[in-house]
């Protein structure tokens, strides 16, 4: 396997496991923040997942070191100018992806990848208006990106044919499970497990059953791993609520992916599910 | 509960009909058909009735039972595409019927829910408990509505993905693939309703649209047309996916 120089813009939750995979199949990697304190906490998450690998004999303490090398902490954008694949993860506001964009358009060599990890904005209207938008490709990580075995490899309408699949190959290469999709709202799981939560939403709205029988029926008559509202606690009702509002949105308010009110109500009263101790179910006690 | 010389009488077309008949002799009952029944109707102390996707059959086989059974055997019927409160008000007896819901296959099913119908009695609920309870599922009652809980929720997973393939956002093998691989789901939406039957599916996904008349339950052209085109899945060698050889059905 040829080794890369990869750009990761973003040193968040995201961003940190995205320069961990590619740090540990060896490639040369530059996780870029503009804030010092964020890239200080990803070094110290880096170094600390990587000792764990040393002491689990994942890895031994040279290996770790040789990594650690490899991965340098960045907070200037001139510096991903050498790279070949840029991936950019920074929170989810098109302003923001714009400009990143426009940047490394200018930056980077003009048959670098310039790879986003958005969920839910249009690789399209990335890209659009920019020069070579054939390498602007959506490249879609879940959460956590170092578990996670999906890649979701999304194809912008002027993504060329030659860029998806090298994106594809590099995606294999990360060890990850690659699969292309074109560019609709929610991609596919985002779009496709819309249901899961808010048809549950609806259910217990119209009383039909309650959280605590919708969570069991869905995991013991269904097979699910978690029930649906277990699964929004842990996730964050906020977090799930914007992905959904953004998908309807995104449809022209089809009906499909109406919104929930219960779930509206819950984030305007501040109970997000476990990160504030109390959503669907209670965490306090 | 003694179940030796328990008579069930066991009639519909869906594809629950086959394992609920397995089900049932490995547990001891004797199972009827409804020409079986006619003989000796006194010895029929359970019927359930399990059709979705032909409603007329359904109503047709509902008031027979209604006609043949003493008023007090209890009725258990499917409420996937239509409501068993609807169901049980073709009868004469409606008090005696009472819904339930579930998908095939009956192994991965750990729990079955039961819906009471709004004439249901206390005698049919506790019947269709103790039944599913025979069965070795544990069972939840939930308030009666098209679909239930989880064929309800699958139903409208399935019929999304439905729509994503006919936009071609992408293969078939892709869609399931990230359904399992980013979000753990058992198996992939597509796979899942080739096994379960596209038609019981596309019932459920009708009986929704029917009763709520949202837009929000807007069946997918190309499910309707796979169940118009008797691709059901794998009981019919194709569905989504091609069975016999590995291409995917892909229209």
């Amino acid at each position: 396997m040829e080794t890369k120089t990869v750009g990761v813009i973003g040193a968040g939750t995201m961003g940190a496991g995205i320069a961990l995979v590619c740090g540990r199949k060896g490639h040369h990697v530059k996780l870029l923040d503009a804030n010092q304190a964020v890239l200080d906490k990803a070094q110290s998450y880096l170094q600390s997942i990587l000792s764990k690998d040393v002491e689990k004999g994942k890895i031994n303490e040279q290996q770790k070191t040789d990594t650690l090398e490899r991965m340098k902490l960045v907070s200037d954008m001139e510096q991903l100018a050498d790279c070949d694949i840029v991936i950019e993860a920074v929170p989810e506001r098109l302003d923001l992806k714009k400009t990143i964009f426009g940047e490394l358009s200018r930056i980077c060599k003009s048959d670098a990848l310039l790879l986003t990890n958005t969920s839910s904005i249009s690789i399209t209207e990335i890209a659009g208006g920019l020069p070579h938008p054939e390498r602007i490709l959506g490249f879609h990580f879940f959460n956590p990106a170092p578990v996670m075995p999906l890649v979701e490899v999304i194809r912008g309408k002027k993504s060329s044919e030659d860029n998806v699949e090298q994106a594809y190959r590099f995606a294999e290469q990360l060890g990850k499970v690659p699969v292309l999709v074109t560019d609709t709202p929610g991609f596919i799981v985002n779009r496709i497990a819309r249901p899961y939560y808010n048809e549950a939403l609806r259910i217990l709205g119209d009383n039909v059953a309650k959280v605590e029988q919708i969570d069991r029926i869905m995991k013991q008559a269904g097979g699910f791993k978690m029930g649906p509202f277990e699964l929004q606690d842990m996730i964050g009702i906020d977090i799930n609520f914007a992905t959904t509002q953004s998908v309807y949105s995104d449809f022209f308010h089809e009906g499909r992916f109406k919104p929930s009110r219960i779930q509206q109500r819950m984030v305007q009263a501040g109970s997000l599910g476990r990160k504030t101790g109390e959503g669907f179910y209670d965490y306090s006690k | 509960m003694t179940t030796a010389n328990k008579a069930v009488l066991l009639t519909g077309d869906s594809p629950l009909y086959a394992e609920l008949h397995h089900l049932l002799i490995d547990r001891g009952y004797t199972v009827l058909s409804f020409e079986d029944a006619t003989s000796a109707p006194q010895t029929v102390s359970l019927a359930v009735e399990v059709n979705s996707l032909n409603l007329e059959a359904k109503k047709q086989q509902l008031c027979d039972l209604d006609q043949l059974l003493a008023a007090d055997v209890p009725i258990i019927t499917t409420s996937l595409a239509i409501t068993a409160t609807e169901a049980a008000s073709w009868t004469e007896h409606p008090e005696r019927v009472c819904g339930f819901g579930t998908l095939v296959p009956l192994a991965e099913r750990e729990l079955i829910e039961i819906a009471p119908a709004l004439q249901t009695e206390e005698p049919a609920i506790a019947a269709a408990v103790s039944l599913f309870r025979s069965l070795d599922k544990e069972t939840e009652i939930v308030v009666d509505e098209v679909g239930l809980v989880f064929p309800r929720i699958l139903s409208l997973i399935i019929n999304e993905a439905a729509f994503a393939l006919m936009e071609k956002a992408a293969t078939p093998q892709d869609i399931d693939t990230a359904m399992k691989k980013g979000t753990n789901y058992p198996y992939g939406p597509l796979e899942w309703a080739d096994r379960i039957g596209l038609d019981e599916i596309y019932a459920i996904s009708r009986g929704l649209q029917r009763d709520f008349a949202e837009e929000r339950y807007r069946t997918a052209p190309l499910l309707r047309k796979l169940v118009l085109a008797k691709r059901v899945g794998v009981r019919s060698g194709q569905g989504f996916y091609h069975y016999g050889s590995k291409e995917e059905c892909e229209k």
